[in-house]
């Protein structure tokens, strides 16, 4: 992506007391994932929350991933001081339900996203039962797997193609994708951003999403 | 058997948490019953993970690892009870979404022949604009199109609206380049979910004053 690109030349204004400026858009643009040693380590650290309530290795993914977390929070919405509080809740939920953790299905990154964004979501929404509502989008987020065809396809291959179908969109493509997980992104407020017609950003949104999806199955047997 | 589904840039619009209210509802009411859609969700949720992965750092505050630590243990904190909102009846066997449990649902109101229909407020967002809709068997709805995005979720029974039959679990898009006049089909009501974007705009002046009085 170059700076010419329209899509980067509208990012979302930054909310009152967000802090520091946010990073341009092209920072989310995949550069240094972990590579499959840290992979691993990142695997062992869950499974060892998960079976034997290990502190250390809990703290070892807090290292990790809290700072991400954080600044993945932050940058798509939450103010500095929310993007922390959420940070933290996130954390010891991922210990509360680290037993419904399944290394064959779940990713660790993936979960603690699906974790952090559904609180998000529920302190938005005022609702108090937070941790009753997760209880149903852990069970659901994990065990759901239909016809059980992606544990055919080991989790790491999984992963894998996820990361080649977000290389393989064009620049426009990912921006739009990436847009998406920007809290109250709605369509409009992208189309307002991008000073585009809505019906335009639509359009765009569907062939974006929709061309992720086909890669995304192409990754399932 | 489900056959007609959001817009995959709606699911991935939920899986990143950017649907407006009436959206996100409808979203969630479909997902509830649509394991297809759950699925390309959760392969949204995956790009979610490994965006968070590549993510930039930003420092917690200091002590938040022992301030973590320390919750850990914490007896876990009991939800209290569920507000019970009392909702209106719907037919034998069917029950309202999950995603509606937190809104007020207003009792049906008549609206025309055959035609009854429901306020859903939200509380986080009283202005959203949701509605049920309940017609009879045979029914239709005036003939109308949008000056924003309708969608619906069937709830119970079907209805034709000339460019398919909706049946429970469906979820419908219609934008302003959509005139239609959904029928309900012989066999049963029909209970939809709505959110509406904008406002419809309806052929008759009769449907106009019966939409006035709703407040689309």
């Amino acid at each position: 992506m170059d700076a010419a690109d329209p899509l980067l030349d509208n990012m979302p204004p930054d909310p009152p007391g967000a802090g520091p400026s946010r990073p341009h858009l092209r920072l989310v643009v995949p550069t240094s994932p972990p590579d499959d040693a840290e992979r691993d380590q990142l695997d062992d650290w869950m499974v060892a929350v998960a079976t034997r309530h290990d502190r250390e290795a809990f703290a070892s993914l807090f290292k990790h991933f809290a700072p991400r977390l954080k600044g993945w929070l932050w940058k798509t919405g939450s103010a500095s001081e929310e993007a922390e509080e959420l940070t933290q809740d996130a954390f010891v939920l991922l210990w509360r339900k680290a037993v419904q953790f399944n290394p064959e299905r779940a990713n660790v990154g993936a979960w603690l996203f699906t974790i952090a964004r559904n609180l998000r979501i529920d302190r938005r929404r005022a609702i108090h039962d937070t941790w009753t509502t997760l209880d149903d989008m852990e069970v659901q987020g994990v065990v759901d797997g239909g016809d059980g065809q992606e544990v055919q396809l080991s989790r790491r291959q999984y992963d894998e193609r996820v990361r080649a179908a977000m290389l393989r969109l064009t620049p426009d493509q990912r921006t739009l994708v990436q847009l998406s997980f920007y809290e109250d992104m709605s369509h409009s407020r992208i189309a307002a951003q991008l000073k585009m017609p809505l019906g335009t950003v639509k359009t765009r949104l569907r062939s974006a999403a929709s061309c992720l999806r086909n890669l995304l199955e192409e990754c399932r047997p | 058997m489900i056959r007609h589904h959001p817009d995959d840039s709606l699911l991935l619009a939920h899986a990143g948490s950017s649907l407006d209210t009436g959206a996100a509802l409808l979203v969630e009411s479909h997902l509830e019953g649509c394991l297809r859609c759950r699925q390309i969700v959760q392969g949204f949720e995956r790009v979610g993970g490994q965006l968070l992965e590549v993510e930039s750092e930003q420092a917690l505050a200091q002590g938040a690892l022992e301030a973590v630590l320390a919750r850990l243990d914490a007896p876990v904190r009991v939800p209290p009870p569920p507000v019970v909102r009392p909702k209106p009846s719907l037919p034998a066997g069917y029950n309202w979404p999950r995603a509606l449990r937190h809104c007020h649902l207003s009792r049906w109101r008549a609206v025309g022949p055959g035609m009854r229909w429901s306020r859903v407020t939200v509380p986080h967002d009283p202005q959203a604009n949701v509605l049920l809709l309940r017609i009879g068997a045979g029914k239709c709805l005036p003939r109308h199109t949008h000056t924003g995005t309708e969608l619906t979720q069937v709830l119970c029974g079907s209805f034709d609206d000339g460019r398919a039959v909706f049946g429970p679990g469906d979820f419908d898009e219609a934008d302003t380049t959509i005139l239609h006049q959904p029928v309900v089909q012989a066999q049963g009501e029909c209970i939809c979910l709505a959110a509406v974007d904008g406002r419809l705009v309806f052929d008759s002046w009769i449907a106009r004053l019966a939409s006035s009085v709703v407040g689309l």
